[in-house]
């Protein structure tokens, strides 16, 4: 009883005090960002789709790798990193009480590091002198900058991890023996995983700084893969944990319904954070050094991630089926008309969660050794993750944005702009319907990623992939309408539309509420059993890539 | 009972000839997962004994001590590592494994672990962090391969295992002792 009033009061005071304008502003900052970087992205985007296609030809003076290298470092690196930090720095200025001052201190220091580090890595990209992806395998060296910028962003994060681990424990303190809310759990998840993710690639960035200026000659090719996909992993599973703080928590109060069952939404947190960082082998099937019994062990390990996204959809779906009967519907399927499918807010995270079934599917196949074989390297793959990043996750972002941008700018959603929201959405999927799609179908009949326009000398396998390669440039087109729109609508909903108070949504749990373990708090357990999954999966090949270490390579520019 | 039920599942999956064949074609799997695995089935099923044979835990294992007792025997017994080469080579030995690491370790573990006093888990923490690292730093330094059934790098790769799970415990033990828990819950 007296939690519901705290609650309500607590609520009251929301409205009227409205957002902390300071936090607000760091949120706007992060955010703007973000959008940004999905313009600039999404334009390099269609450069490479109309390049792949055909249909055009990069300028040698901004090639094709230039072009994606800064596309990977904007989308996978920038738009998420900034878009993660900055919902949930929002959310726990808005479940914590505000941000302590301390910390909103360190959150701008974060945030000026991980843009200088940004200017730092992308002037080597505009010169051609870094032309090595967004994932920078050795033994291609870019120029040293590119990794000391990349190092800079890294200690940014890193920055406003602690900053949140630091306002997290502090409200502990003071509301002893109360669970931390939802939303503040699942961010103390993220900013576990961000930081523990990232110490491996930290330390394998260092190496090839000293490597890139010749301070030592030869640097261990299949060590640093291995740091880097330790991270790269987590990397994905943070995007995947960010949306599905929003399907958990947020989707089920938008739909005017509560949200799934507190205790499990928490073990699906703390499973997903325990068992991840291992995850990272499964992009390494095809490496070399590695026994084939360990390779089949980590089938398991990537498989064993699989169980709690399962359990997500069944909740998911639990919670719409619920919501949508309490709204009326009837027969088997009826709910589902019941649902908001008007709102933007509502269908942009559905349609997302909806991509993730055929991309999870496809994760799965993956994973497995014989499959892996036939589509490593190929356009397949690029399909693969434009459906779980490109579709699943980034919608989901964009729903976000639909409230987090007007919540943190004291504006109101208006019905004109929910309905470009609702079109933007559509075109979004379309877009990637086409491009994603052929990308998949033309990477099982061989095309490679990460590779130029060419037809090898009219050679008929290559001519075959054209058509597909069209696909990908029509879908690329919808897709940058769609960045477009998406853009202004974030740009309009911060300074123009209509002053307001929007809410922070957060769903009620279930009743009756079940009383939800105290153990799930433990997050000093939840570490330190992560700490040794993680030992258990990397202490073989570390071991063995190291000990058995064949001659290091020197670096290569090869281009 | 639905515990139990789990574990004995997990037990039988474990003497699946396949599965064990594969969980120790890798010397640091077969011991630090096949092994603890063993015993987190027999944790599991113990319910089902302690119900059971309420009698004979109350008899033997009154104040928690010989459970105990028998615990880091049997444990330290398969830390040797001439054990894991008999249990590869010798029929009777692989089939003690199984028997041993279950009902011998996991069952009384359970049943000691609620019985025992504080100073007792703090020897038993302390005494298996110690040991932890001592056997890391001796499959890393041997310059020997000392099972003819794995080579040295898988020794090494051992070592290295036992060595960071020995900082994970101490992590652990450092998490419990220095941080006030009273502070927030
Ligand atoms: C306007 C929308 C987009 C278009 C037209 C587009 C198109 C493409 C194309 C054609 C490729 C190159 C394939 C290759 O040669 O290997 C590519 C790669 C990639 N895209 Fe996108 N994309 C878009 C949006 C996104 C988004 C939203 C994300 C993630 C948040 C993303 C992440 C990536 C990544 C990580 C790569 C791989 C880079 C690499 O291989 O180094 N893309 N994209
Ligand atoms: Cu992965």
């Amino acid at each position: 009883m007296s939690t519901a009033t705290s609650k309500s009061l607590k609520e009251k005071a929301n409205q009227v005090m409205g957002v902390n304008l300071k936090d607000a502003k760091l949120a706007k900052s992060y955010m703007a960002v973000a959008f940004i970087a999905l313009l600039l992205g999404g334009i390099l985007g269609l450069l490479q789709g109309f390049e792949r296609a055909g249909l055009i030809q990069l300028p040698y003076w901004f090639n094709y790798y230039q072009v994606l290298t800064a596309h990977g470092l904007l989308l996978v690196v920038v738009l998420t990193a900034f878009f993660t930090i900055g919902y949930f720095y929002a959310g726990l200025s808005h479940c914590l009480g505000g941000l302590l001052p301390k910390v909103r201190k360190m959150a701008w220091i974060g945030f000026w590091m991980k843009i200088v580090g940004l200017v730092i890595a992308i002037i080597p990209v505009l010169l051609n002198k870094a032309s090595v992806m967004y994932t920078f395998y050795p033994p291609l060296a870019a120029a040293p900058s590119f990794y000391i910028g990349l190092a800079l962003i890294v200690l940014g994060i890193w920055v406003c991890a602690f900053g949140a681990f630091i306002n997290v424990a502090s409200w502990r303190k003071v509301n002893k023996g109360k669970h931390l809310p939802i939303f503040a759990f699942f961010a103390t998840a993220v900013f576990i995983l961000l930081f523990f993710g990232s110490i491996g690639v930290t330390i394998e960035v260092l190496i090839l700084i000293a490597w890139s200026f010749g301070w030592i000659p030869t640097v261990n090719v299949m060590v640093s893969r291995t740091l880097f996909w330790a991270f790269g992993h987590t990397l994905v599973n943070i995007w995947y944990l960010t949306a599905v703080s929003a399907w958990y928590v947020v989707v089920p109060k938008i739909i005017g319904g509560r949200r799934f069952s507190d205790a499990l939404t928490r073990i699906v947190i703390i499973l997903l954070v325990i068992m991840n960082i291992p995850g990272g082998f499964h992009h390494q099937i095809v490496d070399p050094g590695m026994s084939q019994a360990l390779k089949f062990l980590h089938v398991f390990m990537s498989l064993s991630i699989s169980f709690p996204s399962l359990m997500t959809a069944f909740a998911m779906f639990y919670v719409f089926e619920r919501t949508g009967r309490k709204l009326g519907g009837k027969g088997l399927f009826g709910w589902l008309r019941k649902l908001p499918w008007g709102d933007v807010r509502f269908l942009a995270p559905m349609i997302a969660m909806i991509a993730f079934i055929p991309a999870g599917a496809g994760g799965i196949a993956q994973t497995t050794n014989q499959l892996n074989q036939v589509v490593h390297n190929t356009m397949w793959v690029v399909g693969h993750f434009h459906l779980t990043v490109g579709t699943s996750v980034i919608l989901t972002f964009f729903g976000i944005s639909y409230w987090l941008i007007p919540h943190i700018s004291n504006r109101v959603l208006t019905p004109r702009m929910n309905k470009v929201g609702v079109i933007q959405t559509i075109i979004w999927t379309i877009g990637m319907l086409f491009m994603s799609g052929s990308m998949h179908a033309v990477g099982l009949l061989g095309s490679p990623r990460r590779t130029s326009y060419s037809t090898y000398g009219d050679n008929a396998t290559a001519l075959g992939w054209d058509p597909y390669l069209i696909f990908v440039a029509v879908g690329g087109t919808f897709l940058i309408i769609g960045v477009l729109i998406q853009v202004f609508a974030v740009f309009h909903m911060m300074f123009f539309a209509p002053k307001g108070v929007t809410e922070f949504p957060i769903a009620d749990p279930e009743v009756p509420v079940e009383k939800t373990p105290m153990w799930t708090e433990r997050w000093g357990l939840w570490i330190v059993i992560m700490l040794v999954v993680i030992s258990m999966g990397y202490v073989i090949p570390l071991v063995e890539l190291i000990v058995n270490a064949p001659p290091g390579s020197p670096p290569f520019k090869t281009w | 009972m639905k515990q139990a039920r789990f574990g004995l599942l997990l037990f039988l999956f474990l003497l699946i000839p396949p599965v064990a064949h594969l969980l120790e074609s890798i010397m640091i799997i077969h011991m630090h997962m096949q092994m603890p695995l063993l015993v987190i089935a027999g944790f599991l099923m113990a319910p089902f004994f302690q119900k059971r044979f309420p009698r004979l835990f109350e008899n033997w294992n009154h104040a928690g001590i010989p459970g105990i007792l028998l615990v880091t025997i049997v444990w330290l017994y398969w830390m040797i590592p001439r054990t894991m080469d008999d249990a590869l080579t010798v029929q009777s030995v692989e089939a003690f494994k199984f028997f041993s690491l279950p009902f011998l370790v996991g069952v009384p573990l359970r049943d000691s672990w609620k019985k025992i006093g504080l100073t007792v888990k703090k020897i038993i923490f302390i005494g298996f962090t110690i040991l932890f690292f001592g056997m890391g730093i001796l499959y890393i330094k041997v310059p020997v391969q000392l099972c003819n059934n794995y080579l040295l790098i898988e020794q090494i790769t051992l070592g290295w295992g036992f060595v960071t799970m020995a900082i994970c415990i101490v992590i652990y033990l450092w998490y419990f002792v220095f941080m006030d828990h009273s502070k927030y819950e």
